[in-house]
């Protein structure tokens, strides 16, 4: 090795030190510590106390809000996944048609997404009010049944899930920027051969966006299984357990409310268990993908 | 190359150095100064900013050469969050608002300095004689510790829309009306006048639910909830407790009772809108109502009774950290909180009566100024109440219950499991106190 390489190699290193270093502060420590963490009984005030694997088992077998929790997370996720991607692949092929006024439509199907979150969800708890709410006045005046919406325990969780689609617009982008990237001699060819829209859609898009979908497959579900925003501000995890999803729980469990000790350990234990649950789902998602994905190699 | 990277790390090394200074400089309950400077003596509030405010108005008054009065600047939101992360750095103020709870748990984790001593010796007319006796016993550890002095007394009843009673033809609510006049009240008023329920009470059927119940149990000669809020040996659910519970889900089930998961955080407006009749609610709402005025003609009365009167207990008051720098000096600022502060503030805001009785008399002037004479009456009765219950556990498991709360006792309320599954509840709340203890 030269002199001048040698010199090259300290430079590399220097300057991926601040990403690395970045990443063993911020990253690396705090899973490492949340891992000791949820191996004991902490509450932020006195010292851990080793508990081995007491979290874990009171998560699942004594814990009344855990396992409601769960089902609550993965009510959500079947529910807003394949939702998020109908309604984001559904605008993103409508925005790519060619009309007058498609950049107009373009900006204000992107825009609830540049909007801050907590002021558009509470816009939405009030539209959602069972009294005095936009929707339900909006329903009276038609003649049509009301809701309690976000204080029923059946539609708490789809009121949750519609107002988690008013930022569909992010999906929508992806999916526009795929749409935009199939070859459009490819669909010239299937018309001389006398495709219809259908049978153009599900045998050149569908297949030609495929690996873009599987992204968002992913995105969309590890999004949605990190829910917190939307059921803190719209029900608080309530009526019930019914939108008590595991965000939610980890977050009331480390910051309780006032006058409640943090469980900081416990939450921990939590953590790691939807920390599990996200590289299992991504893990299976990735290992049947090529069943249903499109590449050059199969 | 080389000198460039020995600049880089120079000035790296600086930006840290300099990172490293200002975080030591910084935050921090910030009391002390410089050996020869006057003390600090930080004080955090979770008011609104008008009465915070009035009460940096008042502190400006605090006259003391060697003690300097600092009002920690802070929004009145989230007020647990923020308490939680400062305790975690270890950087809560010299004085800061706390609820019993959490008195109760800081001083039982050691967090807290012990004014016990202090308070029970007192000076001249601080000292414990007189404060309401049963906000002295509550601020009291198992071992006779207090973290903190109770500062304003919460009481609590229940909010009328007089037009609506008067509407209806129904009598207006006053002391020693009864459970079932309520619960009939409320059926006669659901439904009417853009109002779906007759009564939100949020009290009776939120995680803290089980605790209010008692008020039925205790008030018709039974056993309340637990024994001891602080330091319980068992939960109970008696004959008459279960008759209480029987009777609130009937009235959730006939639509008279808003049912639990209900959001109540709007009970507020919708109560001065006209658009819910009846309410439990402390009695805070009254210094609200002052400046909104409601577009209704509305009342404070006392909670309905079997036979006693009873009413819940909550105080809340100031907590000083155990690494506080200067105990002398916070304690005089915290009695200046207590005997001067208050008929400053609640003059303007007549949010609670203060614990410390002397300081009363602002707070009932400034309802009576106001023709909130229901009010008056209404705190007055509670203050004086011979039997009062518990709000919630102060306990470090009391989350716990919260969860078995919430996966039991309110689908009972709701009708979705039956109340012969009361028993099973307790049982699992036994299960914990047993653990705990």
């Amino acid at each position: 090795m030269s002199r001048n390489a040698g010199s090259d190699v300290k430079a590399a290193y220097l300057f991926i030190a601040p990403a690395v270093i970045g990443f063993g502060v911020f990253v690396g420590y705090p899973l490492i510590r949340s891992f000791y963490l949820a191996l004991t009984k902490y509450n932020g005030l006195t010292d851990p106390v080793f508990v081995g694997l007491g979290n874990f088992r009171r998560l699942f077998t004594t814990d009344p809000a855990f396992w409601p929790a769960l089902r609550a997370t993965g009510y959500l996720v079947l529910l807003y996944v394949p939702l998020s991607l109908v309604l984001g692949l559904a605008l993103a092929m409508f925005c790519n048609q060619r009309f007058a006024g498609v950049r107009v439509v373009r900006t204000l199907a992107y825009l609830p997404v540049v909007l801050p979150a907590v002021a558009t969800i509470t816009l939405w708890k009030f539209m959602l009010d069972p009294q005095v709410g936009l929707l339900n006045t909006i329903l009276d005046r038609l003649g049509l049944p009301t809701s309690l919406w976000l204080q029923s325990p059946k539609m708490a969780m789809p009121s949750v899930v519609l107002v988690m689609l008013w930022g569909v617009g992010g999906t929508m982008i992806i999916f526009l920027a795929a749409l935009q990237s199939v070859p459009t001699e490819l669909y010239e060819a299937a018309k001389v051969d006398g495709a219809g829209p259908w049978s153009m859609f599900f045998r050149i898009t569908m297949p030609m966006i495929s690996p873009i979908m599987l992204l968002q497959v992913i995105l969309q579900t590890t999004a949605a299984l990190q829910t917190f925003n939307q059921p803190k501000i719209l029900t608080n995890g309530g009526p019930g357990f019914s939108t008590n999803v595991l965000m939610l729980s980890i977050y009331n469990n480390g910051f309780p409310t006032l006058g409640r000790i943090p469980q900081l350990g416990y939450a921990s234990a939590q953590v790691w268990v939807l920390f599990v649950i996200i590289i299992a789902v991504i893990a299976l998602t990735a290992k049947f993908s090529s069943l249903w994905t499109y590449s050059d190699n199969n | 190359m080389r000198i460039v990277v020995k600049r880089i790390m120079g000035v790296t090394a600086l930006a840290c150095a300099g990172l490293l200074t200002a975080t030591a400089c910084s935050g921090g309950s910030g009391s002390g100064g410089s050996g020869n400077g006057p003390v600090t003596v930080t004080v955090m509030t979770w008011e609104s900013a008008d009465t915070n405010a009035a009460i940096k108005k008042a502190l400006a008054d605090f006259k003391d050469d060697n003690i300097k009065v600092d009002l920690l600047e802070s929004p009145s939101g989230q007020y647990g969050d923020k308490l939680a992360s400062l305790t975690q750095a270890k950087k809560l103020p010299d004085l800061f608002w706390c609820g019993n709870d959490t008195e109760q748990q800081y001083t039982s984790q050691g967090l807290l300095v012990d004014w016990a001593d202090k308070i029970k010796n007192g000076d001249g007319d601080f000292n414990a004689d007189k404060f309401v006796p049963s906000a002295m016993d509550n601020w009291k550890t198992a071992d006779g510790q207090m973290g903190g002095l109770p500062s304003l007394m919460n009481t609590y009843g229940v909010w009328y829309n007089a037009d609506a009673f008067t509407a209806a033809g129904l009598p207006l609510p006053k002391a020693g009306w009864t459970w079932d006049e309520m619960y009939a009240d409320a059926a006669k008023l659901a439904n009417k006048n853009g109002a779906k329920y007759g009564l939100v009470a949020d009290q009776l059927t939120s995680a803290d639910g089980p605790f209010t119940m008692s008020m039925y149990s205790v008030s018709a000669g039974g056993a309340p909830f637990t024994d001891n809020v602080n330091h319980p040996t068992k939960a109970e659910a008696d004959d008459k407790y279960t008759e209480g519970v029987t009777k609130l889900a009937a009235a959730i089930k006939n639509g008279s009772v808003a049912p639990p998961g209900y959001d109540a955080s709007n009970v507020q407006s919708l109560f001065a809108a006209g658009k819910v009749p009846m309410t439990f609610g402390g009695q805070w709402l009254a210094a609200g109502f002052q400046t909104d005025k409601p577009k209704i003609k509305y009342g404070f009365a006392p909670f309905p009774q079997v036979q006693t009167p009873t009413t819940l207990y909550d105080s809340v008051g100031i907590c000083t950290p155990q690494y506080t720098k200067d105990q002398d000096a916070t304690f005089k600022v915290l009695e200046y909180i207590n005997t001067k502060v208050w008929d400053a503030v609640l003059p303007a805001s007549p949010v609670a009566p203060p614990a410390y009785t002397p300081a009363q008399a602002s707070y009932f002037d400034a309802l009576t100024k106001a023709q909130q004479s229901t009010v008056v009456d209404t705190v007055k009765a509670d203050l004086a109440a011979e039997k009062t219950v518990g709000v919630r556990f102060t306990t470090q498991w009391a989350s716990q219950v919260g969860d078995l709360t919430t996966a039991n006792y309110q689908p009972i309320l709701s009708g979705k499991k039956p109340i012969t599954d009361l028993p099973a509840y307790i049982d699992k709340i036994n299960g914990l106190i047993k653990q705990g203890s």
